[in-house]
């Protein structure tokens, strides 16, 4: 029996769950260029964005997965008792949020925003695998440079870093009166 | 009168307090007045219940308001400065970071927002039999870490929660490395290389032998009777170099 080219796709990413297959990986099990595959994902995210579909195609730098709609949650858990799920303090939000919008970056400049020692932040995110190392600065001491991880983008569901919204931009309202005054 | 307790748990640094504080006298943060903010600042820190819990961070930013104050108290030197003495105001320098730490703080309301969302949308873990019937030449190995090894044991940790969830048990086994160790040995001589944490956690009831199995497992693998390697974060498991000399 014959299937589409689209339906190919659609089994080989729902073969891989969780670990999704990247776009190159499906580039070469099809023999097809990148840009000719990414097109007919693009279609796909969108036909599963549609009401009548349970779960979602999702990207994650260029990585590809189904996952759940969040509707389905309740449903599920009626079935079942999901385990808790995972915490994140508002200090590993901010401390992530600043990594996100200014990596690579060290310690010492998280700290100088946050006001506060991050140490142990940092390596708790670590452990996580939210945030890796990413080699050192070549300020004095070369203190380590520190970036986010595919983890986080997955955790935000953030398709890539160019995703995040724009930081929110606060003009003093009353620079442009005093000019005129 | 209630008594008012005061906190400091609820903000994560001096900044916030700070811009709790502004917004709470209705400050303007463009044009700030630090004679009140230093004043509510030094009060709510002597409003805490228990000195010794205040952070040094809150101290350290307290000792910086007062420098700022006690300048401003000082005559102004009437020389003109020289280009090099410039030195940013400290009050701008402040403001700078209120205003930088803001947007901070409003970015992570709204990744929370995110998070929250995704953490209802689950993921399918992969097939075990998807990595067991990939053909071995197609494994890529790869060195791995310590960390490496922690996180495939996590995962492993998961999926044995996912196929033993409702199950609470609490029984008390007492099985030591060593004879985890020889169960081991015994077991893998049938497994079909390369096997997985999965393969080798198969008898495995209760998380206390689980943690027993993977001290077992690194004692093997000190012991060269196991090696393992990495592929895409998932550990391959093969009979050591010294695998049926000693046993």
């Amino acid at each position: 029996m014959d299937i589409t080219l689209k339906a190919i796709i659609e089994g080989v990413i729902f073969v891989f769950g969780e670990e999704g297959i990247s776009l190159l990986q499906l580039s070469e099990a099809l023999d097809l260029g990148e840009d000719y595959i990414r097109n007919i994902l693009d279609e796909m995210v969108k036909e599963y964005q549609c009401e009548d579909r349970g779960f979602e195609l999702v990207s994650i730098q260029d990585r590809y997965k189904f996952i759940s709609k969040a509707a389905v949650h309740d449903y599920v858990q009626r079935i079942i008792t999901l385990t808790k799920s995972r915490q994140l303090s508002q200090s590993a939000l901010e401390t992530l949020a600043i990594i996100a919008y200014k990596q690579p970056i060290t310690r010492m400049e998280i700290e100088e925003i946050r006001g506060v020692g991050c140490e142990m932040m940092l390596k708790k995110l670590q452990a996580q695998d939210l945030i890796r190392e990413a080699g050192r600065s070549e300020s004095a001491g070369r203190p380590i440079l520190y970036e986010i991880t595919e983890e986080f983008l997955d955790l935000f569901k953030l398709m890539s870093l160019n995703e995040l919204p724009n930081l929110p931009n606060y003009q003093e309202e009353s620079s442009e009166h005093q000019l005129f005054e | 009168m209630q008594k008012f307790t005061v906190t400091l748990e609820q903000f994560t640094g001096p900044l916030d307090l700070m811009l709790h504080l502004i917004k709470e006298k209705k400050l303007d943060l463009f044009d700030l007045a630090m004679d009140v903010l230093i004043e509510q600042y030094i009060q709510y820190l002597n409003a805490v219940d228990d000195k010794l819990e205040i952070a040094s961070e809150y101290l350290y930013e307290l000792a910086a308001l007062l420098e700022y104050k006690s300048k401003k108290c000082l005559p102004v030197d009437p020389k003109p400065l020289e280009v090099n003495d410039y030195e940013e105001d400290p009050k701008d320098a402040l403001v700078r970071r209120l205003i930088e730490y803001q947007q901070f703080k409003d970015i992570s309301q709204l990744l929370n927002e995110r998070f929250l969302e995704r953490q209802k949308q689950l993921d399918k873990p992969i097939e075990r039999q998807i990595i067991q019937l990939a053909d071995e030449e197609n494994i890529r190995f790869t060195q791995g870490n310590q960390s490496d090894l922690l996180k495939a044991m996590q995962k492993c940790l998961e999926r044995f929660n996912y196929t033993h969830p409702m199950q609470v048990k609490i029984t008390k086994t007492e099985l030591s490395i060593d004879d985890r160790s020889d169960q081991l040995i015994a077991m893998i001589m049938n497994l079909v290389e390369p096997f997985s944490f999965d393969d080798m956690i198969q008898d495995v009831q209760d998380r206390g032998v689980l943690i027993v199995t993977f001290l077992a497992i690194l004692e093997l693998n000190r012991r060269n009777l196991l090696s393992f390697a990495f592929m895409d974060q998932e550990v391959h498991f093969r009979r050591g170099e010294a695998y049926g000399y000693n046993t």
